[in-house]
């Protein structure tokens, strides 16, 4: 009896080594296969590809959307669907600058009002043609949202001039006011609608398309508006879904058997695969989100400046990014991206022996015991390389992981050492630089704690500045300014990364991912 | 009978209080500032402290539950912190899927746990039983996503028989309800073998068959009836296991539950749907016992005695 007991278990292992390899070994040589048992929008033979004809376009979204009130939400993902449902008064092209959308003209009678005159006959969803009082009351409105109120703090007023023209007065001159008019939260919305109480179960805008269903947790279905304003902007395909799957590995999946045409967030460890697949192309394009290790000017040893100088030599940042994004993004040689405007890159290099003089400098020749602080998998892993770069300078570091909320508190506690970070910023680099470096963002977003007069100086000077060299000047020295302080680390910028069917026309990448998603088509 | 059934369902309300009392201190305590996260980037601390006094989460934990389970009473779950969508109508959305989705994984493994686990027990240490539990070790011993992956991967990725995720007809609750159903299972079969071994070698058994009553005709008519019992506590346990714990399967499978739900809201430190949701698992959780309760009653007619 035991000795069939022995062989059956002998059996299962193999049985299970089996299993767990082979779809492994299979991928690589089954592709045609594959083609051959999918469904018949992704069929094709090795040497003849069918065209797709298909009018309905899946995007994989890796969360559900928050809210179809564009004043609802302040998330990427519900972002993707409030741009098709809404146009703004500017939008965002590829490249992050400010263009106009809903606005035909515009003018700066002073430095504080601006004159903006929308296009004649935007029609929304309901037929009923967009007017100036629309704008005023979504300008309006957004500056009643606990979620989107921030985005237009500086608005003072809105007054109607005429039928199609407002004019906006800010409480002081505002250099980013255009980029802040492109953020979802000042979609123009129907006033009519909004007051129905209808609480955005249909929402209604004027976008490219129009809203069909939202089954939560599953699915957000969309349909193309035929009365679109602008005729060149229409949306391509007729019907738009979303789906959303949370797992990774499903959504590559789901891509691979077609029965999604486009993953807007697709897992970095998944990306040679779809490099492999003929039917599938990989899009990469350089996000505005940056990954960087802070630390605590206010507390020995980062209160010394030699030390932080020491950490950005030592610091290897190719490896960090290797090993925490699997090499899916560019190394960080400043504290915001190079998108963004006034960017200018710092002067460290990776250089050990360099960080070893500035430590004996500093007094810590002898060694020095610090803590790293981290949240999350691909923090962690930084958090390792770091700590690995340091011991050869005779640092040793000690890495304490958190639960992210309680992460977001323990680095604002005054306590935290160096901690491992990222930010996504704004396409103005003001949106950036002022929560992260001055002195009133302490306690909120500046966790390094970080005051220098100069850049309070800076940071005002940039914001009302409208002369646009002017600005990239000031921005330029501020760059300069806080790379030499050095209260960051900068370690990488990540890349965004889109898979699509080869097929799929369209597709194009702003720094914050899948964009303009109206040009999706077969 | 029908006085014990009144009672049990009022005992759902002490169950439902507390588990509310606890849930609303351990998350009250967790840390994390709500407002902070609803508003999202680019933030000013203004903005978050008037958030927070709007949103009346200055005020002492206590007063808060006291509102919270004023609303509760009159069937006012509340609103979500992360997206203002009224509780009750977002868990009667997603709480059918989760249903569907159980129900099914049980009577799959009912279907196949049962049967096995009779045959294993009559004919034991047999090639038959061998195989049965070493099938059996590996269901449970296999964890759902993995399990999960490989099913898709083989049925979808390969053979395209089912859509790899999603809740679109019914050939897409195939793969998450095998998934499902493949632990339960196992730990339905083992049960059913060890009570049927049981019960074979008691007396009553052997003085049937020395009666002369056909091998078949004693485990289906005299032994399984006894031997359900331990079955049917598992399989009870097992329903209430599998409504609140399909979170990996259900995110595997991009299946838009009741469980994907709430771990999303316990992430965005959303209480009101946090609490939601644990309260649709507790009543469900008290309701299939109950049920098992009554099912005891029906084949032990001397628990039925105990019920009266």
């Amino acid at each position: 009896m035991k000795k069939i007991l022995c062989v059956l278990m002998v059996l299962v292992l193999i049985l299970g080594i089996f299993v767990g390899c082979s779809p492994k070994e299979e991928s690589a040589g089954s592709q045609d296969n594959v083609s051959e048992n999918s469904e018949p929008e992704g069929a094709n033979t090795s040497e003849e590809k069918q065209t797709i004809k298909k009018d309905e376009i899946v995007v994989a979204l890796d969360t559900d959307i928050v809210s179809l009130d564009p004043q609802g939400h302040n998330d990427t993902t519900s972002e993707t669907v409030s741009f098709l449902l809404f146009n703004r008064l500017f939008r965002l092209n590829t490249d992050f600058e400010a263009v106009p959308d809903l606005v035909e003209e515009w003018s700066q009678p002073s430095n504080t009002e601006w004159l903006f005159k929308i296009k004649e006959g935007v029609k929304f969803h309901d037929g009923t043609e967009m007017t100036s009082e629309d704008v005023k009351f979504s300008i309006e409105r957004s500056k009643e949202s606990p979620n989107v109120k921030h985005v237009l703090a500086e608005v003072e007023k809105v007054e109607i001039v005429d039928k199609y023209t407002v004019k906006v007065t800010t409480k002081v001159p505002f250099a980013p006011f255009l980029f802040t008019l492109a953020h979802a939260g000042v979609s123009i919305m129907p006033k009519a609608y909004v007051e129905s109480g209808d609480d955005w179960t249909n929402p209604i805008g004027s976008g490219q398309y129009k809203f069909v269903e939202w089954v939560s947790g599953d699915k957000v279905v969309l349909e193309r508006f035929d009365d679109y304003f602008d005729k060149e902007e229409m949306g391509k395909a007729k019907k738009m879904v979303f789906k959303i799957i949370p797992e990774g590995t499903s959504r590559t999946i789901a891509l691979e058997t077609g029965e999604v045409d486009v993953i807007a967030t697709l897992e970095t460890i998944d990306s040679d695969k779809v490099k492999e697949n003929p039917d599938l192309t990989l899009y990469e394009k350089p996000s505005t989100t940056i990954a960087y290790a802070g630390m605590n000017v206010d507390n020995p040893p980062f209160d010394n400046p030699l030390v932080r100088k020491a950490m950005n030599y030592a610091i290897d940042k190719d490896a960090t990014l290797i090993v925490s994004l699997n090499g899916a993004g560019s190394i960080a040689e400043s504290v915001t991206s190079p998108a963004l405007l006034g960017y200018k890159a710092g002067p460290y290099t990776y250089d050990p022996e360099k960080a070893k003089e500035l430590l004996k400098e500093a007094g810590y020749g002898d060694g020095l015991n610090i803590e790293i602080w981290a949240s999350g998998d691909e923090r962690k892993r930084s958090a390792e390389v770091i700590q690995a770069n340091l011991s050869e300078i005779g640092v040793t570091a000690e890495i304490k992981m958190y639960e992210w909320g309680a992460y977001l508190e323990a680095t604002n506690s005054g306590k935290q050492p160096m901690f491992v970070l990222g930010w996504t910023s704004n396409p103005d680099p003001d949106a950036t630089l002022t929560p992260q470096f001055s002195k009133g963002s302490i306690g909120g977003q500046n966790r390094t704690r970080y005051v220098n007069e100069k850049v309070e100086k800076l940071l005002e000077d940039g914001r009302v500045e409208l002369d646009l060299e002017k600005r990239k000047a000031i921005y330029n020295e501020l760059h300069e300014t806080v790379m030499e302080d050095a209260p960051w680390v900068p370690l990488y910028i990540k890349n965004k990364v889109v898979g699509a069917n080869s097929q799929l026309k369209g597709v194009e990448l702003s720094p914050q991912g899948l964009w303009d998603l109206h040009k999706l088509h077969y | 009978m029908r006085r014990y059934i009144f009672k049990r369902l009022l005992m759902l309300i002490p169950v439902v209080i507390g588990v509310t009392f606890l849930v609303y201190f351990i998350i009250s305590l967790s840390p994390g500032d709500v407002a902070a996260m609803i508003i999202g980037d680019g933030a000013t601390e203004e903005s978050v402290k008037e958030l927070r006094t709007e949103m009346g989460l200055d005020d002492p934990i206590i007063v808060q539950y006291g509102r919270y389970m004023r609303g509760l009473v009159i069937g006012d779950m509340g609103k979500s912190y992360a997206t203002g969508k009224s509780v009750a109508s977002e868990i009667a959305a997603r709480f059918p899927n989760t249903f569907k989705l159980t129900v099914l994984s049980i009577a799959i493994s009912i279907i196949i746990s049962i049967p096995i686990g009779v045959i294993s027990a009559t004919k034991q240490y047999s090639i038959f039983d061998n195989f049965g539990m070493v099938l059996a070790l590996m269901g449970i011993s296999m964890p759902s996503f993995w399990l999960g992956l490989i099913l898709i991967i083989i049925f979808s990725l390969r053979l395209g028989w089912f859509p790899s995720g999603g809740a679109e007809g019914i050939k897409s609750i195939i793969l998450p309800a095998i998934t499902l159903g493949v632990a339960s299972t196992a730990s339905i079969t083992r049960t059913t073998r060890s009570s049927m071994l049981e019960v074979v070698r008691q007396d009553y058994i052997r003085t049937a068959k020395a009666k002369g009553v056909s091998n078949r005709k004693v485990i289906t008519k005299h032994a399984l009836k006894n031997a359900l019992i331990p079955a049917i506590t598992v399989i009870g346990l097992e329903f209430g296991v599998l409504l609140g714990g399909a979170i990996l399967t259900e995110t595997v499978f991009s299946w838009p539950g009741i469980g994907r739900l709430m771990v999303d809201s316990i992430q965005r430190k959303d209480l009101p749907m946090v609490l939601g949701c644990l309260i649709t698992f507790s009543v469900c959780f008290s309701i299939a016992n109950l049920i098992i309760d009554i099912l005891y009653a029906y084949i032990d007619p001397r628990i039925k005695a105990n019920y009266q």
